[in-house]
């Protein structure tokens, strides 16, 4: 991450996130400055790592070859399938769930203080906590209490942020839309939701690295499957090559996907990045 | 000069703020004649803008009335537009969209924005500016969108909140040739708040003169140099300095 990202960060109390507009495109020099420091991480690994301790810390190079060999004999692609399928729906679920009620209480008192105290309890709690009551809920070792675990841990940024973003729009610029006698629809589509959105993009990028969290919490505590599966089964046999590849797995989806919202906010809010 | 008419009249106006100790204007009369340009000039915070906003309906009075063409104002209407200080332009739209924006909520057809848009974008000095967004702009031009945007509704009425305020001094007296310019083509009628006493003189035909807060009239002026006019004629004729002087002297002397 560089520097600009890390002022995105929600704190942990409730704050909002800043606005993206700082967000700079990665010149050439930032590109060799990021890979590399991964390069130097891993030649100090491959050199230095097995003279530790070469049970836990196997070389790159024995990553990569357990890597193939997973993707040899399908079961990686069968994990990924699994857990991508958790991922997506707890995604979707927490990001249609997250805009109605950000939305809703950032433009409503009612609703605001309706869902507040119940917001900030279970912000408070650790999502983890509430993990073990989802699976009792759901019935069900299956599908939908790990989807509803991934949209438990994701759910909360996107809520947060929208509707601090539709909490903080510029008054003078409503004020200008009544002075052009805009239409309560044409407020929505001219200045809330623009003026929402890099909030609820910065909100969507914190949620999926929460959401990649939940996903492998809900896979160590409900049914055991997945990528999540393939950890706990390999560390049981260290096999710790191959129990990083699913790790690995892991860290390049939160890379990619934070990664396509980040290009995402360049395509529709275009105007975030034209300053100077 | 213009017809006698009062396009807009200000009738024992009252305005306190929210906690209610806080009197903006008691009692305040005042008219503005069709097609004239009325000056309003007021030291800092002695509830201009508040006025210019309550004459708009974007604020309700606590007492009295303003009328507008013989109805009283309760909601923006649709013959009068507003140029803000702070431009006021959506970050997200290019400078067309937020040109067009007043005419896409008045429902015009495309032919008939298009047209108007490309017209006022002219009449400003932005061409070529299009498709820029705000802030890829200087503060001078973000305002003459701002300003193309309130002309492009072709309002009977406009309503300027000290649009230069906030420009450097070199960008405010360009903006305000162009302004006298673009006046001059389509005079209208035109209340323009300021706090910059050769601004008043510069734009107004009358200028009405404020005192600090509660805000009471302390002077009508009538500004005899005559137009069209440019910044430069204005401070050379030899009215200037008297009226100038006048001003300060009315601002300066604390209200009783």
């Amino acid at each position: 991450m560089t520097l600009h990202q890390v002022g995105v960060e929600v704190d942990e109390s409730r704050a909002e996130a800043v606005p993206a507009s700082r967000w700079r495109r990665l010149r050439p020099g930032d590109w060799a400055v990021r890979l590399g420091t991964i390069a130097l991480i891993l030649g100090v690994w491959e050199l230095f790592g097995p003279t530790l301790n070469k049970l836990i810390l196997r070389p790159p190079s024995d990553i990569v070859r357990a890597f193939f060999e997973l993707v040899a004999n399908g079961e990686l692609q069968d994990a990924m399938s699994q857990s991508f399928r958790e991922l997506f729906g707890g995604l979707g679920v927490a990001l249609v769930l997250g805009l109605v009620i950000g939305i809703a209480s950032g433009r409503w008192r009612f609703v605001y203080n309706a869902i507040d105290p119940l917001v900030s309890a279970l912000y408070s709690v650790p999502s983890v906590a509430l993990v073990p009551l989802i699976a009792v809920a759901f019935k069900s070792i299956g599908d939908p209490p790990r989807i509803a675990t991934v949209a438990l841990f994701a759910i909360f940024p996107i809520l947060i942020n929208t509707q601090q973003g539709v909490r903080n729009v510029d008054r003078q610029l409503l004020e200008v839309a009544r002075s052009f006698h805009t239409s309560e629809r044409r407020l929505w589509t001219d200045v809330i939701i623009p003026s929402a959105t890099p909030y609820v993009l910065a909100g969507v990028r914190l949620a999926i690295g929460r959401g990649l969290i939940g996903m492998i919490v809900a896979e160590f505590f409900i049914g055991l499957v997945g990528l999540g599966y393939l950890i706990i089964a390999y560390e049981n046999v260290f096999r710790i090559d191959r129990m990083f590849v699913p790790v690995i797995v892991v860290a390049t989806m939160g890379i990619l996907m934070m990664g396509f919202v980040q290009w995402l906010e360049g395509r529709i809010a275009p105007w975030l990045k034209k300053e100077q | 000069m213009s017809a006698q008419v009062a396009r807009i009249s200000v009738e024992r106006a009252s305005k306190r703020f929210s906690s209610g100790s806080l009197t903006v204007f008691d009692g305040l009369d005042l008219a503005v004649r069709d097609k004239e340009a009325l000056c309003i000039l007021g030291p800092s915070g002695c509830g201009k803008t508040t006025l210019l906003r309550s004459m708009h309906g974007l604020v309700p009075l606590d007492g009295g009335r303003i009328v507008i063409d013989g109805a009283e104002v309760r909601a923006p209407r649709r013959n009068v537009a507003m140029v803000f200080q702070h431009f006021g332009l959506m970050p997200w739209k290019r400078v067309r969209e937020n040109v067009a924006y007043g005419l896409e909520l008045a429902g015009l057809p495309k032919a008939t924005i298009d047209e108007r848009v490309e017209g006022y974008i002219e009449m400003v000095g932005l061409r070529g500016f299009e498709r820029a967004y705000p802030n890829q702009l200087s503060g001078g031009m973000q305002q003459r969108a701002g300003l193309a945007r309130a002309l492009a509704v072709e309002p009977d009425i406009l309503l300027m909140d000290e649009p230069f305020g906030s420009l450097d001094a070199l960008t405010r007296e360009i903006l305000q040739d162009e302004l006298l310019r673009i006046y001059q083509l389509a005079p209208r009628t035109m209340v323009f708040i300021t706090h910059s006493i050769e601004e008043a003189i510069a734009m107004g035909d009358r200028i009405l003169v404020l005192s600090a807060r509660p805000a009471r009239v302390r002077e009508l002026l009538q500004v005899d140099i005559p137009r069209p006019r440019t910044v430069a004629s204005v401070i050379a004729h030899p009215r200037f300095i008297p009226l100038r002087d006048h001003c300060w002297r009315l601002l300066r002397e604390r209200a009783a």
